[in-house]
């Protein structure tokens, strides 16, 4: 009971830090819409493209790469804030009482997972207004949502891993186009169908692909149980990976003292 | 260890901590025994190993060797039970400007495992108590320097710990405001708490602390109550001031009788035998002799001295106390 009040309250301070720094969260939601209305204006004839996918447009097409790059760049927020916090001596504070080690993972991890959630949220809702149908309905957005908040929390817990190890904000924010190698070398701006070479070779092997495509499948095709198992591969991956790179990289910051 | 379960009741005990970073020795087996109830003062200065020590005390940092038990606990094999027990208050108030006072005090509850009732009580006596109650929905961002440390002291009041560690808690704070969180201090002690402070201000240590350890280079250079460790400096410094027109060789000659013959910055002095219990006789003797006097100055020695003595060097940060007071002061520690 007192692990899940633990728990609580981390998370919830997690989430108020990021509305509290408004500075930090609104160019990670505001950023992936501009390139979405940027592509969206530019490449809107590339649908017409003989083995182009079958869409309404390119901003039905490109809305999941909105989707997973918001979630990208919020999840970054959540090693900055770590970081942020050992920086600061918080952590220290967290490490003094007598908490539960693993909540001060969960707080952050939670955080990372309620912003993915919502930010999936804000924009099926701006797109909507610019004509956005999605193909699944209310069900697809739901699992979009869903699968937006583990990629938040897989990448916020690698995010985590490397604000642990580094104990700098400067350094997690420097990985941050890290990202973006991640997010060009995908199908995120283009079918993988269209593209050759070397290339195509790299994106198939991107998992941030296969990301992509499983929620771009719920939005321009409906609910595919293939694509979406693909999604949610990637995204469980992700998070099994993060928390295993951020439980070893706390023990090692609290061996590093301890040792 | 059968030399520390004979004093197992004291909140604070160590033997032998040493605490190595590298080739460095930071903490080189020191021996400390804080007893219930006082206020201990941990004095040093930059560098010395204060905050080292009491990292490990507070188990945040394992020790090379030796061992420590804080509250009945081992800080190494029982670090749980430790943490359940202490509050902490470490240097440079680590708390998060985004969140308000409350929220802040409501989280710490919450890891202590306190329940909301109980919580809420105590939240609104801590605030009280610290005066932040005005503050309290504030976010921490905007609270100055003092008002932080206040905070930092209620948060780690709140579970009503056994032992209370707090490391530096003036360093950076105005006059006032260090003022304050002495009073502060002085009251959480007069409540039963026991208090282990460290302090570069030899001042700060003098005022609030029963019994002092001095720490250099990782080692206990001094250790007792303020007032053993002034007196084993010396006698207290008496400086006479002469109106113009005095005569001082008659001066002299009276104040041979109470003492051996001191600097006094141009005016006569001695170091007065019998500490200031003295001081009468000696105003009388003048007096009698017909030897009119302007002032008598007593100038204790202060535990930089003792630092002095000990270490041959003078503490950090004890210029910046010295400023503040009177420039006499100053004068005699120039001398000493």
């Amino acid at each position: 009971m007192s692990a899940l009040r633990q728990y609580g309250a981390l998370s919830r301070r997690s989430i108020v830090n990021t509305i509290r720094q408004p500075a930090a969260i609104v160019p990670a939601l505001v950023f992936p819409l501009i390139f979405l209305a940027l592509t969206a204006a530019a490449l809107d004839r590339s649908t017409d493209l003989p083995g182009f996918p079958r869409v309404d447009s390119f901003l039905q097409f490109a809305v999941a790469t909105t989707i997973v790059q918001g979630s990208l760049f919020g999840a970054i927020a959540a090693g900055a804030d770590m970081a942020k916090d050992i920086e600061g001596g918080f952590f220290e504070r967290l490490v003094a009482s007598p908490v539960a080690r693993t909540s001060i993972l969960v707080g952050r991890l939670a955080g990372a997972a309620t912003l993915g959630f919502t930010q999936a949220w804000i924009y099926l809702g701006i797109t909507s207004l610019f004509g956005l149908e999605v193909e699944g309905g209310a069900v697809a957005m739901v699992l979009i949502s869903l699968v937006s908040a583990v990629v938040g929390a897989g990448i916020g817990s690698l995010a985590v891993a490397f604000g642990l190890r580094t104990g700098s904000n400067e350094a997690v924010q420097g990985a941050f186009p890290l990202l973006f190698v991640l997010l060009f070398f995908s199908s995120a701006f283009f079918p993988r169908t269209l593209m050759e070479g070397w290339f195509a070779g790299v994106a198939g092997a991107n998992p941030i692909s296969h990301l992509i495509e499983g929620l771009r499948s719920l939005v321009i095709t409906g609910l595919d149980a293939g694509e979406l198992l693909n999604a949610l591969a990637v995204a469980a991956g992700l998070l099994v990976l993060g928390i295993a790179a951020a439980a070893a990289a706390l023990r090692g910051r609290l061996k590093a003292a301890h040792g | 260890m059968a030399g520390m379960s004979g004093t197992a009741a004291a909140p604070v005990l160590a033997q032998g901590l040493v605490r190595r970073f590298g080739d460095v020795v930071a903490v080189d087996g020191i021996d400390l025994e804080v007893r219930e109830g006082e206020v201990f003062g941990f004095l040093g200065p930059n560098g010395a190993g204060k905050s080292t020590t009491v990292r490990m005390l507070t188990t945040l940092l394992r020790p090379t060797d030796g061992r420590a038990v804080v509250a009945g606990h081992d800080v190494v094999h029982e670090a749980a039970a430790v943490r359940r027990k202490i509050g902490v208050a470490l240097q440079e108030a680590a708390i998060d400007p985004l969140m308000t006072g409350r929220e802040l005090l409501r989280l710490q509850a919450i890891l202590h495992g306190i329940d909301r009732p109980e919580s809420r009580k105590r939240e609104e006596r801590l605030l009280d108590t610290v005066g932040l109650t005005a503050a309290a929905d504030r976010r921490v961002g905007t609270y100055s320097g003092g008002m932080r440390r206040r905070l930092d002291l209620a948060l780690a009041l709140m579970h009503e710990p056994v032992v209370m560690f707090l490391d530096e808690p003036t360093t950076g704070l105005d006059p006032n405001s260090r003022l304050a969180l002495w009073d502060e201090v002085r009251e959480l002690n007069a409540r039963g708490t026991t208090v282990f402070l460290t302090t570069q201000y030899m001042e700060e240590a003098d005022r609030l602390a029963g019994r002092v350890a001095i720490i250099d280079e990782g080692r206990i250079v001094a250790r007792g109550t303020p007032a053993e460790l002034k007196a084993r400096v010396g006698e207290p410094i008496l400086r006479v001031l002469l109106p113009d027109g005095a005569d001082p060789a008659r001066a002299r000659e009276i104040l041979e009788g109470f003492g051996q013959d001191a600097d006094g910055d141009g005016a006569l002095a001695i170091h007065l035998k019998g500490g200031a219990s003295r001081m009468g006789p000696v105003s009388r003797a003048l007096d009698e002799a017909g030897v009119p006097v302007e002032g008598l100055e007593l100038h204790q020695p202060t535990l930089d001295d003792v630092f002095h003595e000990a270490t041959g060097r003078r503490l950090e940060g004890a210029d910046e106390d010295q400023a503040e007071e009177a420039p006499r002061k100053g004068r005699r520690r120039g001398k000493a």
